[in-house]
């Protein structure tokens, strides 16, 4: 947002008269029309990440009691015309005592790593695909990559366990070929999780790899063959180290929300399967724990998300210079 | 090919040698895509320590020759040999040969160092090597200070001189180069020709040279293939190919000439004599090629072989009379002047020589005057020595 | 329906959807807001109702209590009839999110069975806030053929054994034995089979129920409060502790579905939870009146009766019995015996701290760590 001085006025030029009270009134909020342009994502982020996050922090500070909100007040309004601020640690402190949240933070961070890895191994050679084919077939084949996206998530999911089922599609044909005497239980295990994840993430990292993948200027390729390079070389010392931002960004939009993943856990999971998600839920409604709740969150997106998305925010700027 | 055109006699011309194999043999070549014929059974031979261009307007299918030579492309039929060994088959990273990119196609992600390293990374050359290799391939082109740079932090210049380096570094047996000149502008590109002939003579490599522009085929070969719808249309050396073309085709592509459609009157023993009604006069060219009387054919003389004069009887040709000089003087045509175009070290004139059949002569500039001595509108005669001309028959 | 986790992830979306509902409802005067339990009602109970008072219902489902205390906590909701489940029903009278019943209003108050407004006067002394609504109870869903199969003919079902003895559970282990995902229930019931107080707070009694179902958590396939109604009938699973109504269900589906399976529903005679569901008014609630005309309108026996013969749950209306199927007035899985009745037990909030603890020793469990 650019504050202009008041003092500063812009001659009028062949403004009309009906902009011109627009104008002073911009001028005097300070706005100018890059300005407005420039505030709409800081509005955004504002009102949709920063308010939340402050809302939950401050419950996190809080103390549970039974009461509508059951939380206590983190301002108190007592004869003082300033508020007393009523803030508990308590909750993080429990978060340090009991192993079980770390193992899900680390269960989590385990899981989520893997599906990225799968996501990156499938998705990878899809996108070059994609990149690599002829336009029409292109537009095609990504259409086909966001398909997924027209049919409700949980009904997406609900299949994957008509699949997986002990008299699912995948075992029952096993069976009735003769290849299998018993069927093999898929569902409610950890390999049905990763499924369920990979599965539901790998739109988010075939586009940002496509996209990369697709600026790539073939003659590149062409001067590292040419320079002796067999193709598997060439993939390696060229197109892999230049498509590292499509790397970075699909396994961000992988990693961060399979890190919190509830609902393929939940479903498709097993009751081995500890993910982060799943003890939010209990604490928020099994415990009606808001405040350990919002700590749980707190803690997840100060130690996971913030950091990730700096170091992200850093290798945009690296690769941006280097464009 | 006529005794007195032997231009540089002291210089190797090995194309003139017929016990020498050719180093690179282009054999009956045809690449299709789908439909589209790029290369249409094309044969070239390009020898040891030329450099050699290959030049045509875009789509003729020069890229595409040049593309199947590094092994990115492979004929449809037909086979290349290179020093002897038969390519078909042999992938672009075995072939020993190098390309220089028309974007010069840089590593954006390595610094000018590793660039030029990356070549014989791949062949495993040993550290102290490649350092001094590496070392001295950015001496030669002059960019040892700028070795840590990224390419993204350099001119245009110094990109080109980077691919340069880059292909030559591996000493190819042939350097192969897309239109090297083509991103730079006037000056520099004037100037890196010189340097690149330099290059190409000091380190005796074999340069295949696609380029869209005539000049700088000019300049630069030894020897040029003119393409035309896939097919190579001439092969020469640059006056070869300017004073000897062999299809209009070519004389027209290749700097200015005039084009006069003629029938032949009489084959004498020192020349032919043509007849072009255009001109109203007869055209006397000497040296010319197999004719046989009545034949249709086209006469190309070049402008600057022509000279201007101012017509002492005044007039230009009147309506309806023969506008040759009286006496029916050959290779003498009367006219007036259409457009000047002043050009400092010469003068260019369109004369029109009647209905509108324009001449295009070239004159020096060879006295300090501010005076013309022919202008607008002025009648003038044209005359051109009876070598001057060209028969054309395709 | 029970008090249990049934956790469900559409009541939540159908919830935001009726906020943004009520948001334009409250113009309109005759108008009432009604969240309840998914499939718990007869399918032309509110059309009638609707006929005759010239008020419009909306009428929106959750599947867990969780949820609808997770709503109902964050206020504001526009609702003005809610069926929570007892134990969350007495919280949530504490934290002061029901308003008073006019019984003046309430003139079919009678027709309730006063055996269960006994019971109910546990959760909520003196039945100021709630009207009780249907119970059930938390029993056994099983395949008859696939136990058979493993237990032999003469197998024993009417026992917590099929789930709590190592035994016997991992013989039934590879055709499928679940738990709900309800610590509360699962741990009373535990405790209860270890011949111990359902409803002890003693840590010591507790080591003892995590102990018992960790040596038979190897054999359980899944800890969940929904998935088993489906997997029973397709005979994906064999065994399940789950909600007698929703075995029904499964039984309903199994009977309809082309595979030829049998499930049957058991109350194991060592002793089972007995629930009750509560319709109540939330504090704030836009149309009281309304409310107070759709209790009332429940608590007809014929309106009773029509409602229990479409969802097969026992109702509070002690009148309505007349009119009920026998079928289901006969089953004593829905209607148990006397003998029986005096083995169910109620469970009672448990004081937040203990609970805490029950809650994570639940977590353990489940994760087995």
């Amino acid at each position: 947002m650019t504050a202009t001085a008041g003092e500063r006025r812009k001659p009028k030029g062949r403004a009309t008269a009906l902009r011109a009270p627009f104008h002073a009134l911009a001028q005097r909020i300070g706005l100018s029309g890059r300005g407005l342009v420039v505030a709409v994502p800081y509005f955004w982020l504002i009102a949709f990440f920063l308010l939340p996050f402050i809302i939950v922090a401050k419950i996190s500070l809080s103390q549970m009691i039974i009461g509508r909100p059951p939380f206590t007040d983190f301002f108190v309004w007592s004869d003082a015309w300033l508020p007393e601020i009523q803030a508990y640690l308590d909750n993080y402190r429990w978060l340090l005592q009991d192993s079980l949240y770390w193992v899900a933070y680390l269960n989590s961070v385990k899981i989520a790593l893997i599906s990225t890895l799968f996501c990156l191994l499938i998705g990878y050679p899809m996108a070059y695909a994609i990149a690599r084919a002829k336009p029409t077939v292109r537009t095609l084949l990504l259409l086909m990559v966001i398909l997924p996206f027209w049919t409700s998530f949980l009904l997406r999911v609900y299949a994957w366990m008509g699949i997986l089922r002990n008299t699912g599609v995948v075992n029952n044909t096993l069976t009735s070929l003769g290849i299998l005497d018993q069927p093999i239980q898929m569902m409610n295990t950890d390999f049905s999780v990763y499924v369920g994840i990979v599965y539901t993430y790998l739109p988010f990292m075939i586009l940002p790899l496509y996209a990369t993948l697709e600026k790539l200027d073939g003659a590149l390729l062409e001067a590292a063959e040419d320079l002796g390079a067999k193709p598997w070389k060439v993939f390696l010392t060229v197109t892999l180290p230049l498509s590292l931002p499509g790397i970075v960004a699909g396994s961000m939009l992988v990693f961060i929300p399979a890190v919190g993943e509830y609902v393929i856990p939940e479903l498709l999971g097993g009751p081995d399967t500890l993910m982060i998600g799943r003890v939010l839920w209990d604490e928020f409604f099994s415990n009606r724990d808001w405040p350990v709740a919002s700590a749980v969150t707190i803690v997840l997106i100060l130690v996971l998300v913030i950091p990730l998305a700096l170091f992200q925010r850093h290798q945009a700027k690296v690769q941006e210079r280097e464009a | 090919m006529p005794e007195t055109l032997r231009a540089r006699p002291e210089k190797h011309q090995p194309w003139l040698d017929a016990s020498l194999r050719p180093y690179i043999h282009i054999d009956a070549v045809t690449k299709q895509f789908g439909e589209f014929r790029a290369v249409d059974r094309t044969t070239l031979e390009i020898h040891r320590g030329e450099l050699f261009c290959l030049l045509g307007a875009s789509g003729c299918g020069k890229t595409t020759l040049l593309r199947m030579l590094a092994g990115f492309e492979h004929p449809t039929s037909g086979r290349i040999l290179i020093d002897g060994q038969d390519m078909t088959g042999v992938p672009a990273y075995d072939r020993p040969v190098n390309m220089m990119f028309q974007n010069y196609a840089l590593f954006p992600h390595m610094s000018v160092e590793q660039n030029v390293a990356y070549g014989l990374k791949q062949d495993g050359v040993r550290k102290p090597e490649l350092k001094q290799r590496v070392g001295e391939a950015l001496e030669m082109v002059q960019l040892g200070p700028w070795a840590k740079r990224k390419p993204h932090q350099l001119s245009g210049g110094q990109r080109q001189r980077v691919a340069l380096a880059r292909s030559l570094v591996k000493r190819p047996k042939v350097l192969l180069l897309d239109e090297p000149l083509a991103a730079l502008d006037k000056k520099l590109r004037e100037r890196t020709q010189f340097e690149l002939m330099n290059i190409q003579e000091e380190l005796g490599v074999t340069f295949v040279v696609v380029t869209h522009d005539q000049e700088e085929a000019m300049t630069l070969s030894t020897r040029m293939a003119v393409m035309e719808r896939g097919q190579v249309v001439q092969v020469g050396t640059p006056s070869e190919i300017y004073e000897f073309p062999a299809t209009r085709f070519t004389a027209d592509f290749i700097g200015s000439i005039n084009l006069i459609e003629g029938r032949v009157k009489r084959v004498e023993a020192a020349g032919v004599l043509v007849a072009a009604p255009q001109l109203g006069c007869d055209l006397e060219v000497t040296g010319a090629t197999q004719v046989r009387e009545g034949q249709s054919v086209c006469v190309a003389i070049r402008p600057e072989k022509i000279a201007v004069a101012p017509n002492a009887e005044g007039a230009g040709p009147e309506e309806g009379a023969p506008n040759a000089v009286r006496g029916g003087a050959r290779n003498s045509v009367r006219g007036t002047v259409r457009d000047v175009a002043y050009l400092g070290d010469s003068s260019v004139f369109r004369v029109d020589v009647g209905e509108g059949f324009l001449i295009e002569v070239t004159q020096p500039n060879l006295l300090r005057s501010l005076e013309r001595k022919v202008d607008w509108d002025d009648a003038v005669v044209l005359t051109w020595r009876a070598d001057a001309g060209l028969i054309l028959t395709e | 329906m029970s008090q249990g986790i049934k956790r469900g992830l559409s009541a939540s979306v159908s919830a935001a959807a009726l906020i943004f509902a009520t948001g334009a409802a409250t113009a309109q005067e005759d108008t009432l807001n009604v969240y309840n339990w998914s499939d718990y009602i007869a399918a032309d109970t509110v059309p009638k109702f609707e006929e005759e008072f010239g008020v419009s219902v909306n009428y929106d489902v959750y599947d867990s209590n969780e949820v609808l205390e997770g709503t109902l906590m964050a206020g504001g909701t526009g609702y003005d009839v809610v069926v929570p489940s007892g134990s969350f029903f007495q919280r949530q009278i504490e934290a002061g999110i029901y308003q008073k019943l006019d019984k003046s209003k309430l003139d079919n108050w009678d027709h309730l069975d006063p055996q269960i407004l006994e019971q109910v006067a546990q959760y909520d002394p003196g039945n100021e806030y709630g009207v009780p609504y249907m119970w059930g109870t938390t029993g056994i869903g099983y395949n008859v053929a696939m136990v058979e199969e493993r237990l032999g003919a003469d197998a024993d079902f009417d026992t917590w054994d099929l789930i709590f003895d190592p035994e016997t559970a991992a013989k039934l282990a590879d055709c499928g034995v679940t738990l709900l995902d309800a610590p509360t229930e699962v741990f009373n019931t535990a405790r209860q089979y270890l011949g111990l107080d359902p409803l002890s707070t003693d840590e010591d009694d507790l080591q003892a129920a995590v102990d018992l179902i960790m040596e038979i958590r190897p054999h359980i396939r899944y800890f969940h409060s929904s998935q088993y109604i489906n997997d029973l009938a397709n005979g994906e699973v064999c065994v399940s502790m789950g909600w007698s109504g929703d075995v029904f269900i499964a039984a309903d589906r199994a009977e309809a579905g082309e595979r030829d399976v049998e499930v049957a529903y058991t109350i194991p005679r060592e002793g089972a939870t007995i629930w009750f569901d509560i319709m109540a008014i939330p504090e704030g609630a836009p149309h009281p009146d309304n409310a107070h005309k759709w209790l009332n309108y429940q608590m007809r026996p014929e309106v009773a009766a029509e409602n229990v013969n479409y969802v097969w749950y026992a109702t509070a209306n002690q009148d309505a019995l007349p009119m009920i199927d026998d079928d289901i007035k006969n089953d004593p899985a829905i209607y148990p015996s006397e003998e029986v009745m005096e083995s169910l037990f109620v469970d009672l909030p448990q004081e937040p701290r203990f609970a805490r603890v029950q809650t994570r020793a639940w977590t353990r469990v489940k994760t087995g760590q």
